[in-house]
C-alpha cells in the first residue's frame, strides 16, 4: 500500500524569500531570514555580551591570580583541599536538589490541576502562583522568620494541644520551605506549558485499551511533561544554589552556602580573587549536574518528546 | 444473497463472501435505552435509543453540537449517562469505567502517544493486558501488515504521515479485539483524496474483521459511503435509523432531507394515499411520492415535498418548440414528458456548467427547482419552458415543520 497521496502543490517558496512584486523601480535588496533574526536578537546579545559574559571572563581570569595580580592556581587548590568547603558545596547542592524535589512535588499536581481549569480560572490562580514574587524577597523571608519563629503561629499551634514546638528556624528545612515559596512558579509554569502541548485525546485514548488512572498517569503525562519537568528543575535549581537572600536570613549561622561565603571573601576579607574562585566553582558544578540531569530524563524516546 | 441474518447486509456492494463473514460474527451487540446526557447544563443527548447487530457498521451523522460524539463517549466509558442504559452482548455496562470495556476508539486528532515506536503503541493494549513481550511483538506485527504498514513498527509517530497515523490508530485499537470499534471523526484531518481512499479501506478491514463499528461524522457523504445504517442526529435525538439509500430517498423529517445530500424543498398540501405512494397537491400540480416513512400526513395537511436535483429531469413541452439542436438527445433520456411523471411546469432560469455535469434552474410557481443533468445531455436554453419531472419514487414527503 503506497504511504500518502502525493498531491500537486503550487511551486516551493525559495529561501531567499518573495520574490519582489514587479513595477518596484528600486531592486529590493534580498537579505536572508537570519539577518533579520539578528537585527531582532541583538540588543539581548548586547546586554548578554556585555552584562554577562565579558564579566564571566573576567571572573574566570581573576580566579587564576592572587590578590597582588600574579598566575596562580592557589584558590582551586585551597577551595578542593579543604574539606570545610567541600561540605560547603556539598550542602549548598543538596538545599538545590530538595527544592528542586519540593518544588517539583508541590508544583507537578498543581499544574495538572490547573490543567483542566477554565482560561479564567486559570488567570487567577496563575496569579496566586505568581504573588510571592511581587514581594521583595528580604520582606518575604521575614515574614516565614515570623511564622516559623518560636513565638510564631506554629509555635503556638503546637503549645495549645500541649506540645513543644519542634525547632523550625536556621535549619535546611526553614531554607528549603522559604526557597520553594519563591521557586514554585517557575517550576510550575513550564510543567503547565508542557502538560498543554499533551493531546487531551491521550488520555481516553489510554483509558479505551486498558490502562487505569494511574497507568494513564505514569505512561503518558509524565514522559511527556518530562520537558516542563527538566525546564522547571534546571531554572529552581540553578537559583537556589546560587541565592543570598532567603538562605541568609532563614538558614542563620547554621546554614552557610556557596554564596554566603562569595560575599564574605568579596566584602569582609576583600579577597577577591578567592570570591572569584569559589563563584566559578559554583557554575562549572551547577552547569554540569544540570547536564546530566538532563541527560537522564532525555533517555530513550527522549528525542520524540522533546522534539 | 444468503437469508439475511439481520438488517445488515442489504448494502450496494457487499459479496456473498463479506455477507458470509459477517453473519459469522457474533459478538458486539449494542443496544442503548433511553440515554440522556446534559453537559455544562445543556442536555446534549435527549433519549437514544439504539439496537446494533454483530458486524454491523453504524454511521452516526449530524452537525456539531448533535450529539453525536457525546454518545459515542457514553458508549466508550469516556462519559456516564445521566440516565438510560448501555447493553453489549446482553450485559449492561453503563457503569463500568473505560478500561474495563472491551472498546477500540480512533480519535480525530488520532492520539497516537508520540513517545512510543508505532509498535509499542500499537501494542499498547496488549501491554495493558499483560500479554508477553513476545507474544506482543508478534501480534503488533500482524496488525501492522493488517492495515498496510509493514515494516514501520519502529518509527515513531511523528515520522508518519497523516494517513499512517490513522492507519497505526486502527492497528491499535483493533489489535486488542474490541467488542465493539468507535471511530470519531477519524477521517477529518486528512486531504480530501486521502479521505476518500481510507474511508473505503476502513469500510474493507471492517467488513473483513467483523468487528461492529460505529463512526460519527458531520460528512454525509462518508456516511452514504461505508455505513450499513445511518443515524441521522439532530439536537441529541435520533431523526432517522435507516439504510443509506431510504435515509437519501426517503428522509423521515424535513431536518434529514435537507442535511443529507442537496435537495429540492417544495411546499405542498397532502392529498391521501396512493396505491405506490403517496398524493400531493403543490398549486394546481398533482404529484404522487414515495409513502413516507413514519405516520403518513393527514388529507389537507401542509406538507414539504423533497427531490433530489439528480432525480429531475428537466423535459421540453411539446409544441413549445425547442430548438432543434438542443433537442437532440441522447438515446438514454427521454426529451418529452410521459403521462405517467408527475413533475411542475416552469421556465429555465439559469444553466452552469460544473464539469462532469451541467445544473439547471429552473422557476416554477412552486419555487425555484435545481437539476442535474447527466454528462452530455442536451441543455435546454434559457427563458424555454420546459417541464420538471420525476419518478414517484424520487420524491418524497414530510409533514411541513
Amino acid at each position: 500500500m503506497a504511504a500518502t497521496a502525493r498531491v500537486a502543490h503550487g511551486p516551493a517558496l525559495t529561501p531567499d524569500g518573495p520574490t519582489p512584486a514587479p513595477g518596484v523601480s528600486r531592486p529590493v535588496k534580498e537579505r536572508g531570514p537570519w539577518r533579520t533574526g539578528l537585527l531582532l536578537a541583538s540588543p539581548a546579545i548586547a546586554v548578554l555580551a556585555l552584562l554577562f559574559i565579558a564579566p564571566l571572563f573576567m571572573l574566570v581570569y581573576n580566579s587564576f591570580r592572587t590578590q597582588a595580580g600574579d598566575p596562580t592556581l592557589h584558590n582551586y587548590t585551597r577551595f578542593l583541599g579543604d574539606s570545610f568547603y567541600r561540605d560547603v558545596l556539598w550542602h549548598t547542592l543538596w538545599i538545590g536538589a530538595l527544592t528542586t524535589l519540593g518544588c517539583l512535588v508541590v508544583g507537578y499536581p498543581f499544574a495538572v490541576y490547573l490543567r483542566g481549569r477554565s482560561p479564567r480560572a486559570r488567570n487567577y490562580l496563575s496569579l496566586v502562583l505568581l504573588s510571592p514574587l511581587l514581594i521583595s524577597m528580604v520582606t518575604r523571608a521575614y515574614g516565614w522568620l515570623v511564622l516559623l519563629g518560636p513565638k510564631g503561629p506554629i509555635a503556638d499551634g503546637f503549645h495549645a494541644v500541649g506540645l513543644d514546638a519542634p525547632k523550625m528556624l536556621y535549619n535546611d528545612t526553614a531554607v528549603v520551605v522559604g526557597m520553594v515559596h519563591v521557586m514554585l512558579a517557575y517550576m510550575v509554569l513550564p510543567l503547565m506549558g508542557s502538560l498543554d502541548r499533551i493531546d487531551p485525546a491521550l488520555t481516553p485514548a489510554a483509558k479505551g485499551l486498558g490502562a487505569s488512572g494511574w497507568t494513564c498517569f505514569w505512561r503518558i503525562t509524565v514522559p511527556l511533561s518530562l520537558p516542563g519537568m527538566l525546564a522547571g528543575s534546571l531554572i529552581v535549581f540553578s537559583l537556589t544554589v546560587s541565592s543570598f537572600v532567603t538562605p541568609a536570613i532563614l538558614g542563620g549561622p547554621t546554614v552557610k552556602l556557596m554564596p554566603y561565603f562569595v560575599y564574605t571573601e568579596a566584602t569582609s576579607n576583600l579577597n577577591w580573587p578567592y570570591a572569584a574562585a569559589i563563584g566559578f566553582v559554583l557554575i562549572v558544578v551547577t552547569t554540569v549536574l544540570t547536564a546530566v540531569y538532563a541527560r537522564l530524563l532525555r533517555g530513550r524516546g527522549g528525542k520524540e518528546v522533546f522534539a | 444473497m444468503t437469508a439475511g441474518t439481520d438488517t445488515v447486509g442489504d448494502k450496494s456492494a457487499p459479496t456473498g463472501t463479506d455477507t458470509a463473514t459477517r453473519a459469522g460474527s457474533t459478538r458486539g451487540r449494542l443496544v442503548l435505552k433511553g440515554i440522556h446526557k446534559a453537559l455544562g447544563g445543556k442536555e446534549v443527548v435527549r433519549g437514544i435509543d439504539l439496537t446494533m447487530e454483530p458486524g454491523e457498521f453504524l454511521t452516526l451523522l449530524g452537525p456539531s453540537g448533535c450529539g453525536k460524539s457525546t454518545t459515542l463517549n457514553m458508549v466508550a466509558g469516556h462519559l456516564l449517562p445521566d440516565s438510560g442504559v448501555v447493553e453489549v452482548d446482553g450485559r449492561d455496562i453503563t457503569r463500568l469505567p473505560a478500561n474495563r470495556r472491551a472498546m477500540g476508539m480512533v480519535f480525530q486528532s488520532y492520539a497516537l502517544f508520540p513517545h512510543m515506536t508505532v509498535a509499542e503503541n500499537i501494542a499498547f493494549g496488549l501491554r495493558m493486558r499483560k500479554v508477553g513481550a513476545a507474544l506482543r511483538r508478534r501480534r503488533a506485527a500482524e496488525a501492522l501488515e493488517l492495515v498496510g504498514l509493514d515494516g514501520m513498527g519502529e518509527r515513531y509517530p511523528r515520522q508518519l504521515s497523516g494517513g499512517q497515523r490513522q492507519r497505526t490508530a486502527l492497528a491499535r485499537a483493533l489489535i486488542v479485539e474490541p467488542d465493539l470499534l468507535l471511530l470519531d471523526e477519524p477521517f477529518s484531518n486528512l486531504d480530501a483524496q486521502l479521505r476518500v481512499r481510507l474511508r473505503e479501506e476502513v469500510a474493507a478491514l471492517q467488513r473483513r474483521v467483523g468487528t461492529t463499528t460505529i463512526l460519527v461524522t458531520h460528512d454525509q457523504d462518508e456516511a452514504l459511503a461505508v455505513s450499513d445504517r445511518i443515524a441521522v442526529m439532530a439536537e441529541g435525538t435520533i431523526h432517522q435509523l435507516d439504510a443509506p439509500e431510504t435515509v437519501y430517498l426517503r428522509p423521515a423529517t424535513d431536518f434529514v432531507a435537507q442535511f443529507v445530500g442537496e435537495v429540492n424543498v417544495l411546499d405542498g398540501i397532502a392529498a391521501g394515499a396512493a396505491a405506490d405512494g403517496h398524493r400531493c397537491r403543490i398549486g394546481d400540480s398533482h404529484l404522487v411520492t414515495a409513502t413516507p416513512v413514519g405516520t403518513a400526513p393527514g388529507d389537507g395537511e401542509a406538507v414539504r415535498l423533497y427531490v433530489r436535483p439528480e432525480a429531475v429531469r428537466v423535459l421540453a413541452v411539446p409544441g413549445k418548440g425547442r430548438p432543434a439542436s438542443a433537442a437532440t438527445p441522447d438515446p438514454a433520456s427521454t426529451s418529452t414528458r410521459t403521462a405517467a411523471e408527475p413533475g411542475l411546469p416552469g421556465t429555465v432560469e439559469a444553466t452552469r456548467f460544473l464539469g462532469t455535469r451541467v445544473r439547471c434552474v429552473v422557476a416554477t410557481a412552486a419555487g425555484r427547482v435545481e437539476a442535474t443533468l447527466p454528462f452530455g445531455s442536451a441543455v435546454p436554453g434559457l427563458g424555454e419552458e420546459v417541464f420538471c419531472a420525476w419518478r414517484p419514487q424520487h420524491a418524497s414527503l414530510t409533514a411541513r415543520p
